[in-house]
């Protein structure tokens, strides 16, 4: 007897159009796969070809290279864009208890304080700075704050600009919060308050092409998290100076918890705080 | 609200560094002409040659950076593995460790160089190779190498990247150097990493 084939087509993917493909991705995002990946890559490519309509591995990689959506809607189903709001809470404490200390300190009142949040996803997170610093933050008033997020997934900054977000994304902020800054819309569903959409800059930026990453200078805290541990060597280290050359002297970046600048350039100087280890471009005052 | 939302600005006309921008007395001009020249093989001997009279740390990270991202960098960042300058030898092993498709048709040389020096830096090169590549690779050093101190530079990266296959030549480098006690004890350490072994 003869075991039932699952139904619709099957999409397999062959060793040399594995190797084709990570190749053509790498060269794009900067993400590298390596074997170990082999069935996530085939699952999610798989799913990709089928979801375009294409009838396989060919016919879609030819339409990646003419196809901008299509090669959006690649690398949206390639990153990981699930987050939350004031996630990583300690590196929003951080921020308030000891970073704008250091940065209001060698600027005069009313001067423009830039966060970027790169990659933003969805707008979790520039959007928590924001509201961390309306609540947390004494001085919030006497100076210009601008956020900036940042993220290469064209798709995941049209719904960050959008602003809706579900119960699972608010799950950690305090349900005054919740009620202060949203508004439900139905099915578990809020919109988060019209002023803080318009406070936000959203910018489609890939962290490893220096041109894109060139438009945004004078940065005074980074918040890249989470990314750079899919980067390759080479990536990493290109991504760590672009970030460097758009960061103010004296600025912060602040990484993923399992993350360490430390093994991936030696650009910035470690800081230890309460909250936090963060990492330091030196210059103007430095870490002291 | 205090929260402002900006476009970024224009970028100035005159933003582009010239050639002489290379050689500016200003670090972050220095810095910005080198991440501006490109990766392409035309830019490599323009990266070396800023390499050689670079100080400032910024720079020259700029420089590896750029250099590990061509492939036809290879050759002048192997030959800085003989440079007097340690930071110099270091960040060549770093770019040579990210750039392993160029590197591997040059690591037989590297680590049968005649300056064991060189032998031990291409062993640290290796580190960047699938682990199998990386422990045939440097099996073939620890049958044939007659330095203790490349020999023991082997078998640390063995300790980390090493497989089974290398347990029978991690075994035999003991006997060979009976008067190094180091290296029959950094042997038993590696083979105890490698199978999970406490013996």
């Amino acid at each position: 007897m003869h075991p039932e084939k699952a139904p619709g087509p099957e999409i397999r993917i062959s060793d040399s159009e594995f190797r084709r493909f990570r190749d053509f991705f790498y060269r794009r995002t900067g993400i590298a796969f390596d074997e170990s990946r082999r069935t996530y890559v085939d699952r999610r490519l798989a799913d990709c070809i089928a979801a375009a309509g294409s009838r396989g591995f060919s016919e879609h990689f030819a339409r990646l290279m003419v196809e901008p959506a299509e090669m959006e809607r690649l690398i949206s189903s390639f990153t990981v864009n699930e987050t939350y709001f004031y996630r990583e809470d300690y590196q929003l404490r951080c921020l308030t208890s000891s970073l704008l200390d250091r940065i209001t300190a060698r600027k005069r009142p009313g001067q423009t304080i830039r966060l970027w949040s790169i990659p933003c996803s969805t707008g979790e997170e520039p959007y928590s700075l924001a509201i961390w610093l309306l609540e947390n933050w004494p001085q919030v008033d006497a100076w210009e704050i601008e956020i900036i997020g940042s993220d290469i997934d064209a798709r995941v900054l049209e719904a960050a600009e959008a602003g809706v977000y579900s119960e699972r994304s608010l799950m950690r902020l305090p349900r005054p919060l919740v009620e202060r800054y949203f508004t439900p819309i139905g099915n578990g569903r809020y919109r988060i308050d019209a002023e803080l959409r318009g406070s936000v800059r959203f910018s489609r930026v890939n962290l490893i092409d220096q041109d894109d990453t060139a438009r945004w200078r004078n940065i005074d805290v980074v918040f890249c998290r989470n990314v750079l541990i899919y980067f390759d060597e080479v990536s990493r280290r290109t991504a760590a100076n672009n970030l460097y050359d758009s960061m103010a002297p004296g600025g912060f970046i602040c990484l993923g918890h399992t993350e360490s600048m430390s093994r991936i350039s030696p650009l910035f100087q470690v800081c230890r705080f309460d909250d936090a280890i963060v990492y330091q471009k030196p210059g103007e005052g430095g870490h002291g | 609200m205090p929260l402002i939302r900006r476009d970024p600005p224009a970028p100035a006309e005159n933003d582009q560094p010239g050639p002489g921008d290379l050689k500016s007395g200003d670090a972050d001009t220095r810095r910005h002409a080198i991440r501006t020249l490109g990766q392409c093989p035309e830019a490599v001997p323009v990266l070396i040659d800023a390499l050689g009279r670079e100080s400032d740390a910024a720079v020259i990270e700029a420089i590896f950076t750029a250099l590990e991202a061509i492939p036809e960098a290879v050759l002048p960042l192997a030959a800085l593995l003989r440079s007097d300058d340690a930071g110099l030898r270091n960040g060549a092993v770093e770019a040579l460790q990210a750039m392993p498709e160029a590197v591997r048709p040059l690591l037989p040389g590297l680590l049968t160089d005649g300056d064991a020096d060189v032998r031990i830096l291409a062993v640290e090169v290796v580190r960047c190779l699938p682990s199998g590549e990386a422990g045939a690779l440097l099996c073939e050093v620890l049958e044939h190498e007659s330095d203790p101190n490349v020999c023991t530079a082997a078998v640390e990266v063995l300790a980390e990247a090493g497989t089974a296959e290398a347990v029978p030549t991690l075994r035999r480098l003991a006997a060979r150097f009976p008067s190094q006690p180091m290296l029959p004890f950094a042997a038993r350490i590696a083979i105890e990493r490698i199978t999970g072994s406490g013996t």
